[in-house]
């Protein structure tokens, strides 16, 4: 975020705020002997496009990204779940997104998903992500603000989108090659491919470089 | 850490010694690591937090402090407060605030608490030498650094005026940070002494705790209540300029038309500077209670006499209590004077562009400043500046030694001429002009370099 972007938004009122729905699957929390528990592994908080919201990530990704040792949170933007509908548009999703990750204890991993996916890539300009992650993304801004605080980033795409002038966009913007699964967008929180896919996100978090 | 030998310097290499552990002290550390610097910063008292924390032995906070900027205004740009919280957090929302800033980005593991810096100096050209004061018992240590940030704040030293006859005076005499407890007031007849914020402040607790509440003040403030026409008023206040100059000056005069003009109605005197030159008061019970009668104004002290206290007007008052919210004097007791631009005649030091020391390129201060906004996002923008220019100093002389030239030129533009006669505003910047400075400051930062 630039310090224009800054004094502008300082001049503009701020959304209405509202109680957001913060589903939270702690490592802990799955009573598994198995599972590993890395308190140094910086946290996940996900979002999506989905009018579900955090239901979306309930039922494999919240656990399974717990169960690789990550404090995992999925946020319902105003309008979703049982977060409350409030005026805003974008700019007020990109807020609940940030409200969001400054909620968690520690520094997260940003991931969106769908529409969710532009909407952290924008609240990524504003909070220094540990890692931005995009998932299917949809109706991306056409010109992507540059995160702060320099986090790594990964762009997921269906494999009929690889080739799309979005995806190409995105890949020249953050200069990343994107990692592809088949499907469609929505098989990314159920289907054969949706495991394999989130443990494919889950180890380029891991990776070290 | 292990233990050194107080001969031998442990040379820390590129790493930098942030000196201070409060507001500015964690948003530099923060920004520091961001930028890829290893950091170690010193904390003299055993807490984070510098003056928000009431645990810290040297706390400046008296009671009910709240924040006299908004919310919105005062955040850090890049870690929001929550936005449930109220308009004017209270301090202790502030140390909740920064304590989780600080658990966020990690940045407990950088500090060293019990830590008070004694000295430093250069060597080696640009490096410093930071000598840490030794705790009970153990040898000083010594340990050298490529760059030295101090943060350590401008609320430290108080402030002390003395009145001719004061020494004589029976009652207790306090410093509005000795205050501490709001109860010291009950039933007593209480003299506060300063027009800034916290004098405001302290004289509207007097008001409602104590029998009798006299307040003086030796010259005109701008007395702004905390909301202006349904907002909060620094918001109200900056959201006029993103209209054009002529209507933003006329709006202005329009929202600030009927303060001014009760404040003359009560008999207090107009202020010599505009309202963005200093801190404005920003309490709006103030005038209420002067209003009711429950604060009685008065113009400066002339001096004591016995029990009594005369003012320049004639009028006296018989207090059992005076508390000077006289404010701070800054002072850097850790660098040698001549690095921060202290000259003879005046102890305030002149940086370039606010922040970084005329003498040596790598030593800066952050947060010695009173913009007259929320001083958070300034201290951030000043840190964002002075990481990226440790990193380019490293990676590009040529480039380095072009933007020294162009801060040098830019810190002419901040000064303020109509400081009028209070020396305690020699930190005060106009915050438009000064953020407009940052803005080609960092551009010149990050602009790709030319090939």
């Amino acid at each position: 975020m630039s310090l224009q972007a800054w004094v502008r938004r300082t001049r503009t009122p701020e959304p209405a705020a509202v109680e957001r729905e913060i589903a939270v699957i702690e490592p802990a929390d799955l009573f598994d002997f198995e599972a590993q528990d890395d308190p140094d592994a910086s946290p996940v908080l996900c979002c999506t496009g989905d009018g579900a919201g955090a239901a979306a990530f309930g039922v494999l990704w919240l656990k399974r990204i717990a169960g690789s040792g990550r404090y995992a949170a999925a946020v319902s933007v105003r309008g979703q779940g049982n977060t409350p509908a409030a005026p805003g548009g974008v700019e007020a999703y990109v807020h609940d997104v940030v409200q969001a990750a400054i909620a968690i204890p520690r520094r997260a991993v940003l991931v969106g998903h769908g529409r969710g996916a532009a909407w952290t890539a924008l609240a990524a300009a504003r909070y220094p992500a540990d890692a931005l992650v995009l998932v299917a993304p949809q109706k991306l801004p056409k010109s992507l603000p540059k995160p702060v605080g320099d986090p790594r980033v990964l762009l997921v795409v269906s494999e009929s989108e690889a080739q799309s002038k979005q995806t190409q966009a995105v890949t020249d913007a953050y200069g990343v090659a994107p990692l592809t699964f088949p499907g469609a967008s929505e098989d990314v929180f159920k289907g054969p491919g949706a495991e394999g896919l989130l443990d494919a996100i889950l180890s380029w978090l891991n990776r070290k470089d | 850490m292990q233990e050194y030998s107080s001969q031998a310097a442990y040379d820390r290499g590129e790493a930098v010694c942030v000196i201070g552990a409060g507001a500015s002290g964690l948003i530099a550390v923060k920004n520091l690591r961001e930028n890829g610097f290893e950091v170690d910063c010193y904390e003299r008292d055993t807490v984070l937090g510098g003056l928000w924390n009431p645990q810290n032995q040297h706390s400046p906070l008296y009671p009910n402090t709240h924040l006299v900027t908004s919310r919105s205004q005062t955040e850090i740009p890049d870690y929001p407060m929550p936005d449930h919280w109220p308009d004017y957090p209270s301090a202790a929302r502030m140390l909740e605030y920064l304590k989780g800033y600080a658990a966020h980005f990690g940045l407990a593991e950088h500090i060293w608490y019990g830590s008070e810096i004694s000295h430093i100096e250069p060597v080696e050209g640009s490096r410093f030498e930071v000598v840490v004061k030794p705790a009970a018992g153990s040898a000083a240590r010594r340990l050298r650094y490529g760059a030295v940030i101090v943060a350590t704040g401008h609320h430290w030293v108080p402030n002390l005026p003395s009145y001719p006859g004061q020494d004589l005076f029976r009652g207790t005499v306090l410093h509005s940070s000795q205050l501490k407890d709001g109860s010291r007031l009950r039933g007593k007849s209480v003299l506060v002494v300063g027009g800034g914020n916290s004098g405001i402040d302290i004289a509207c607790e007097a008001a409602v705790n104590a029998d009798r509440c006299v307040h003086s003040v030796r010259r005109g403030y701008w007395y702004l209540p905390k909301y202006l026409g349904g907002e909060p008023a620094d918001y109200a206040l900056a959201r006029l300029h993103n209209r054009p100059r002529w209507i933003r000056s006329l709006l202005t005069n329009r929202i600030l038309k009927g303060h001014r003009h009760l404040s003359a109605r009560m008999g207090m005197e107009a202020p010599d500077h505009s309202h963005t030159d200093e801190e404005p008061i920003r309490n709006g019970r103030y005038l209420e209670h002067v209003g009711d009668g429950s604060i009685e104004h008065r113009p400066e002290i002339a001096h004591f006499e016995g029990g009594e206290v005369a003012f320049a007007d004639g009028e006296t008052v018989r207090p059992d209590v005076v508390v000077f919210a006289t404010g701070y004097k800054p002072k850097i007791g850790c660098v040698p004077a001549g690095l921060l631009g202290v000259d003879g005649e005046s102890e305030y030091p002149k940086l370039l562009a606010r922040m970084f020391s005329p003498r040596v390129e790598t030593l800066a201060v952050a947060g010695l400043i009173e913009p007259g906004v929320g001083v958070l996002p300034i201290v951030h923008w000043q840190t964002h500046a002075i990481s990226h220019w440790l990193n380019i100093r490293k990676g590009d002389p040529e480039r380095a030694a072009n933007f020294r030239q162009q801060v040098v030129s830019e810190s002419a533009q901040y000064e303020v001429d109509s400081t009028g006669i209070s020396p305690r505003h020699r930190l005060a910047v106009d915050a438009e002009e000064y953020l407009a400075g940052l803005v080609r400051i960092i551009d010149t930062l990050e602009q790709e370099p030319a090939k």
